[in-house]
């Protein structure tokens, strides 16, 4: 056993964990700087390009998903290890957080306070010596009222013919802060494995009136029957975006509503929310005009122009029209910024070269030719007066049955940090003596000597102040003199 | 109204700030004083001028009743109203007189870069945004950042400090500046101060994350940033706690940990990911 506890020693050394910790920050820091599979998958295939022998050193060392790479989860593991254990098993911050074993009842703590005497109060980083006229049988009350008087609360009070003594204390509940902080974290690292075991996410884009079955669960439907945009007056800045969702499972309706950013569907823990949105290049329709009069046009099905003998079609849509560093239509976005259309025209069977028209720039327009490369022409006589894109909805589902268990450790957690920073723990230990040995009587009426002993869960120098005037106090109350003596080790005493 | 304001503030900190200079080299205490009292009126322009920034945003329906921290100029400006009214607080508790130099250049930077490069103008909130949460988590982030700076210019006091006392021929400061302790501590009792504030504002991300993008923690650049921060100070809490770490050692592990806050601030912004919502910088 012994031996075991020995190897355990490294896991319980807080500087070993203060270099785990590290360790974590570094790589957390990695992974900003490195582009990660789950969320740019572009960027790592990118970088695998320019870069091809320190990819393949990157992909061993499992840096494109570093964040779930064994060896990151590992050092997580590590970290609420060996937490435990050092809550477990290394020196509880205060012994009054663990009960005393059975055989140290009250009485036999006094005694042992008593026969210490003085001694024992050397040890703690305040000192205080009074020797007052006040007799020994009104002294330890008094000090005790005027202690309550200050908000202290009185703990183990007992009183022997040869002493009395008694604990006095404030904020006793800083105690807790410690351990309550580092089970919190535990908490939350506990909540995110039960994520990571049973929980799922994933993005399903549903066209505006269709439906996707959810990938997890796929007895389940989506359908998306409504989704609406709005903008800001003058922009191309969404104030808001909704969907009116519909869950189904087969042919049955499990739930509605009309989802917004920030306020999800939620089905039996399973979570629908309006992530993103955007414009696929699908379309209803177009509107073009030709001499004064517009044409509706569906996607991809020529239509004759009246009075002439073309017949036009809408072929293609870019939400975001953007030219590539090699002269190609591309889109910079999916939502539909610049929106511009493809027409082919025909004359009889042959097909003239492709035209783009853009929705905000009626004189622009560009050719492209048959390897898609484009070029300016002269401004055409008709224009592109309307679209009606079909937009679609991007719908992030997530199941996370250990969110409930993440919210309860940050709830702990606040607790534990108010706690444990906030509060500022003091404790007295106050030991009245009769300096006149005798008779019951005469130790009654005898003079004083009062020693006290602080402790600041912020340390000497932060409570001192209070002390002294706390020993003042007892100065006037008590009619004495005292020396106050602080220790010069400024080092606080405990976690 | 808002930028006249805000322009007057920038004077007043300026003007602390220069007489947070002469205190250094002069022993005399009215400068100090005088400090204070700008830095009070300061205080008093700014707020009055982020009143006038909130007005105008309310303006737009959507942005009721949100804050307007969703530019460069809205996070600048309210980033340095609270390092400035952080150290209007623990100057004026604790009197040191000698903290202004080191800590007074932070909203003097702050204001001053976001009047001069930011745009101020104010726009509507994306949809992602309106929500309770962004009166909640960023300002309880930005508070809390605005305390490591005030940590950060007593960590520069103890340095200087350091290096007076170890030259053979200390000068003038090393008399008007406090103890390495007394600097030590304070140090350390605004990061033990501000570390639950940090912490707990990653949490309430969480909180929020979780109500808009459904997840928790997705390890986006701002979230392991602000994480990476937190390790750093915990790493130092428990140096100084546990370990007995004391002066400038203890100093330097808060210093990379602002270093931290800093580049969560804004160098994450250069590294995109959901974050990426502040607006109308340079």
């Amino acid at each position: 056993m012994l031996k075991y506890r020995n190897k355990m020693a490294l896991f319980r050394s807080i500087r070993f964990n203060i270099y785990v910790g590290l360790a974590i920050a570094i790589a957390a820091a990695v992974g900003t700087l490195v582009p990660q599979t789950p969320e740019s998958p572009a960027n790592v295939e990118t970088f695998q390009l320019h870069h091809p022998a320190l990819s393949h050193f990157y992909h061993f060392l499992g840096f494109f998903d570093l964040y779930h790479s064994p060896w990151f989860m590992g050092l997580l593991a590590l970290m609420a290890f060996d937490i435990v254990l050092c809550k477990l098993w290394n020196r509880p911050p205060d012994p009054d957080v663990v009960s005393l074993p059975p055989e140290e009842t009250k009485e036999a703590e006094a005694e042992k306070h008593l026969s210490m005497k003085a001694e024992a109060l050397r040890l703690k980083p305040l000192k205080a010596v009074l020797v007052a006229k006040t007799p020994y049988r009104e002294a330890a009350a008094k000090a005790r009222e005027m202690l309550r008087a200050r908000g202290y609360h009185l703990r183990e009070e007992f009183s022997l013919p040869q002493g009395s003594a008694f604990l006095a204390t404030r904020h006793r509940p800083q105690r807790w802060g410690s351990y309550t902080t580092h089970i919190a974290l535990v908490v939350i690292l506990l909540g995110a494995l039960i994520k990571g075991v049973w929980g799922f996410t994933e993005m399903i884009p549903v066209l505006e009136g269709s439906s996707r079955a959810v990938q997890n669960i796929p007895q389940w439907s989506v359908h998306v029957d409504h989704f609406r945009v709005r903008y800001y007056p003058g922009t191309m800045n969404p104030s808001s975006y909704e969907s009116d969702v519909r869950l189904t499972d087969g042919g049955k309706l499990l739930a509605a509503k009309t989802i917004h950013v920030n306020d999800p569907l939620d089905y039996q823990g399973v979570r629908f929310y309006q992530a993103s949105w955007g414009a696929g290049g699908m379309f209803r329709k177009v509107l073009l005009e030709i001499g004064g009069k517009a044409m509706e046009l569906a996607q991809r099905r020529a239509e004759a122009i009246p009075g002439l003998p073309f017949r036009v079609e809408a072929d293609m849509m870019l939400p975001d029209f953007t030219i590539t560093p090699d002269g190609r239509p591309d889109t910079a976005s999916l939502e539909p910024k610049n929106p511009a259309v493809r027409f082919a025209f025909f004359l009889g069977k042959n097909k003239t070269r492709a035209l783009w028209l853009f929705m905000n720039f009626p004189k622009v327009c560009l050719v492209e030719d048959e390897d898609g490369r484009l070029s300016h022409a002269p401004p055409p006589p008709f224009r592109l007066a309307g679209i009606e894109p079909i937009l679609f909805s991007g719908i992030q589902t997530a199941y996370d049955p250990g969110y409930k268990v993440v919210a309860a450790g940050g709830i702990l957690w606040l607790c534990g940090t108010v706690l444990l920073f906030y509060l500022h723990r003091r404790r007295l230990w106050v030991l009245v003596e009769p300096r006149r040995k005798g008779s019951k009587e005469e130790m009654e009426s005898s003079p004083i000597r009062l020693s006290v002993g602080g402790f600041g869960s912020r340390g000497p120098k932060a409570y001192a102040a209070e002390f002294d005037s706390i020993i003042r106090a007892f100065e006037t109350e008590l009619s004495g003199h005292a020396e106050i003596q602080e220790s010069r080790n400024n080092i606080q005493e405990v976690v | 109204m808002e930028l006249a304001l805000a322009k007057a503030a920038f004077a007043f900190y300026a003007a602390a700030m220069a007489l947070a200079f002469l205190y250094l080299f002069y022993k005399d205490d009215k400068w100090s004083l005088w400090m204070l009292r700008l830095m009070g009126v300061g205080v008093l322009l700014q707020s009055a001028s982020f009143g006038f920034r909130m007005h105008s945003f309310w303006l737009i329906p959507e942005n009721r009743y949100f804050l307007p921290i969703n530019s460069f100029f809205g996070a600048l400006s309210y980033l340095s109203l609270a390092v400035a009214a952080v150290f209007y607080f623990v100057e004026g508790r604790h009197r040191l007189g000698i903290l202004g130099a080191f800590v007074l250049p932070w909203p003097v930077i702050g204001l001053g870069s976001a009047l001069i490069w930011a745009d101020p103008k104010t726009s509507g909130l994306v949809p992602a945004l309106q929500s309770y949460w962004i009166n909640i988590h960023p300002v309880v982030l930005m508070t809390s950042y605005a305390a490591f700076g005030n940590a950060f210019g007593v960590g520069l006091a103890l340095l200087v400090q350091e290096h007076q006392i170890k030259s053979r021929k200390p000068s003038e400061l090393c008399y008007r500046l406090p103890s390495i302790e007394e600097l030590d501590d304070l140090n350390y009792h605004i990061i033990a101060a501000a570390w639950p504030v940090l912490t707990v504002g990653i949490i309430m991300g969480g909180v929020w994350a979780y109500n808009a993008w459904g997840r928790f923690w997705g390890w986006d650049p701002k979230e392991t940033w602000a994480l990476i921060t937190a390790l750093i100070y915990a790493g130092y809490l428990h140096m100084r706690y546990v370990g007995r770490l004391r002066g400038k050692k203890a100093i330097y592990v808060s210093m990379v940990g602002f270093a931290s806050v800093v580049f969560t601030f804004l160098g994450v912004n250069f590294l995109s990911g959901l974050h990426a919502y502040l607006s109308g910088g340079a």
